[in-house]
């Protein structure tokens, strides 16, 4: 019975382990006032943008990053890439110092056009390949007009796929918190029925137990060749890794970046 | 008199067969007779077919009380070993026998053993000391040689993939197959007693063939016995059903090598050469449970245990969650070494 106790209390360690790792921050968390949201354009509330600066506060703290938002009207039709990076210098961002780490998602409503920019230890952690993952997902709700939630899924990408070492695929499902839990399930699962299963005693017998083996055989075979069929795809390249979509500011700060529109 | 008892020539009691030496022994005195050497009989009785309904014991006179199929069983009374002769006779007369090899004695340690290996077996079946009966009981089976004549026809692929330049190619290659293969079983056993779980039965096997003996009725002195309720013919197709799946295994042994094989015609004719009739040694322990009957049924050579123990939930999850924990640490293991984080 000993031993079943500890099975059980192994198992409610693992429930709450699991619960911290499926629901991170229940915790409340004490909001910095410093400004992460930058609505020039005045897309949100002041409510939502109260909100959304909280959140950004948040879940930076844990990558030591600035998680930035920045939209503007863009009345001087100027490039969005440029826009990002003289933004970068002028406000000087940064979690651990100025001009430091950031994320900047910079919207421009003149010509529609988005980009994503990462400095220092962003540009590390979310090189192109991983900007454009994030550019991606939340252009859909960009594009049908949902700010607030394409901004939430922004800045909680961003603080996911920060949490992967570079240079690996953040989206591999062997990351995915259900894929591990499902698969223990399905393992756990088969294991237990395949040991129930068994316990009432097994056929080991095989038709090698009854064989003749003296009189048994193959009289006759033929394997008669017919035809050949080719069939060829071309082979995807990834393309936008690379230097393509970062640059360097003005202010001389290298960066990874993602460009789009919405 | 239908009824056949081993009385032993030196001092007059019942002898019984004895697993351990093989021989007919005798529990008083200990004189044993080697089976083999003296007559049986069984072969010297004379009787009339008068469909006897009611035997008595020839020890102690006492009706013998029988279920229809029994042929051997031990007189309720006096505890005598009793042989029926007339169900074992005539077209009943079974052609060989494998007699126990496992004492009763041996029988209850190996089935304790088994229960207390069970893994997911109830903390209180494990301990085994709820044992209701068990009993000695020679099975009777049809033993089959099967002659099979196989054609099949089939449709097979290699298939290889490389890369040139920017494409990647898929090259099938496909192929007409044909086989003709002769395949001969022997002795596969089928149970024909009714009463017998079939499932249950299949389990059992293998049965040590090596120690067929020509039947001789003194093998059952002591044990009980029945006799077939179906022939050979009627358990005909449920040996075919059962050869089925070891045939198919065999055709696709002798298709490899290919990456995918259909068959478009399979043409497999079964015949039935010969059909022994034997008698198979099976312990059947009854046991019970928590107000519940289990049966167990025990290989009396090999000592193999088969049969359904409950299954206690408790320990069902309590494994459930080892495996699950287990399981879910060494993927997420996999995924911090892949460069995920931990947490």
């Amino acid at each position: 019975m000993k031993r079943h106790r500890s099975v059980w209390s192994l198992l409610t360690i693992l429930m709450i382990f699991t619960a911290y790792l499926v629901f991170p921050f229940q915790m409340a968390h004490a909001a910095n006032d410093n400004q992460l949201i930058y609505d020039e354009a005045g897309l949100l509330s002041q409510e939502d943008k109260s909100e959304l600066n909280a959140m950004a506060h948040e879940y930076g703290a844990k990558r030591e990053t600035d998680i930035i938002i920045f939209t503007s009207d863009n009345p001087e039709g100027r490039d969005v890439q440029e826009m990002t990076e003289d933004f970068y210098d002028e406000q000087a961002p940064g979690y651990d110092k100025a001009h430091g780490n950031a994320v900047i998602l910079t919207l421009d409503l003149y010509h529609r056009d988005i980009y994503l920019a990462g400095f220092y230890k962003a540009k590390q952690y979310l090189d192109d390949g991983r900007l454009d993952k994030i550019r991606e997902k939340i252009t859909p709700d960009l594009t049908d007009g949902d700010y607030k939630l394409a901004f939430e899924k922004y800045i909680k990408t961003t603080y996911k796929y920060m949490g992967y070492k570079p240079d690996v695929n953040p989206d591999n499902i062997f990351f995915n918190i259900w894929f591990q839990l499902g698969g223990a399930v399905v393992i756990g699962g088969i294991v237990v029925g395949i040991m129930a299963y068994r316990s009432g005693g097994r056929v080991t017998v095989s038709g090698r137990t009854y064989e003749d083996a003296s009189t048994s055989g193959v009289l006759d075979h033929q394997d008669r060749y017919i035809r050949t069929t080719t069939t060829k795809r071309k082979i995807e390249k990834n393309t936008g890794s690379g230097s393509g979509g970062g640059g360097t500011t003005k202010g001389g700060h290298s960066h990874s970046g993602s460009r789009g529109s919405f | 008199m239908p009824v056949i008892e081993y009385k032993c020539p030196n001092c007059g009691s019942g002898m019984v067969f004895d697993s351990a030496t093989g021989m007919l022994s005798c529990p008083s005195c200990g004189r044993k007779d080697n089976i083999e050497q003296i007559p049986d009989p069984l072969k010297q009785q004379d009787f009339s077919e008068d469909n006897t309904q009611e035997y008595h014991c020839t020890s102690c006179g006492a009706v013998i009380l029988t279920d229809p199929e029994t042929s051997a069983t031990t007189c309720s009374f006096c505890g005598s070993a009793v042989v029926l002769s007339d169900r074992l006779t005539g077209k009943l007369a079974p052609a060989m026998v494998i007699p126990f090899a496992v004492s009763k004695e041996e029988a209850v340690k190996a089935f304790k053993k088994w229960c207390r290996n069970g893994l997911l077996t109830p903390s209180g079946f494990m301990s085994a000391d709820r044992i209701k009966g068990i009993t000695g009981m020679y099975v009777p089976f049809w033993l089959y040689e099967l002659h099979n004549h196989v054609e099949v026809h089939g449709h097979a692929t290699k298939v290889r993939m490389y890369t040139s330049g920017d494409y990647e190619y898929t090259e099938t290659q496909h192929f007409d197959i044909y086989r003709k293969i002769r395949l001969n079983y022997v002795k596969v056993p089928i149970d024909a007693s009714e009463k017998m779980n079939d499932g249950l039965m299949d389990k059992l096997e293998p049965f040590p063939y090596e120690r067929l003996k020509e039947f001789k009725s003194p093998y059952l002195a002591g044990y009980n016995a029945e006799k077939y309720s179906y022939d050979d013919e009627a358990l005909f197709p449920r040996a075919k059903d059962k050869i089925r799946e070891f045939i198919e295994a065999y055709i696709a042994s002798t298709v490899s090598g290919y990456t995918a094989v259909s068959y478009t015609d399979k043409q497999i004719d079964t015949e039935s050469k010969q059909a022994d009739y034997c008698l198979l040694p099976v312990w059947m322990v009854h046991y019970d449970f928590r107000k519940s009957n289990y049966a167990f049924a025990m290989n009396g050579q090999t000592g193999k245990v088969v049969g359904k123990p409950p299954i206690s939930k408790a320990k069902v999850a309590a494994w459930f969650a080892g495996i699950f924990g287990v399981s879910f640490l060494s993927l997420k293991l996999i995924s911090w070494m892949m460069g995920g984080g931990f947490l």
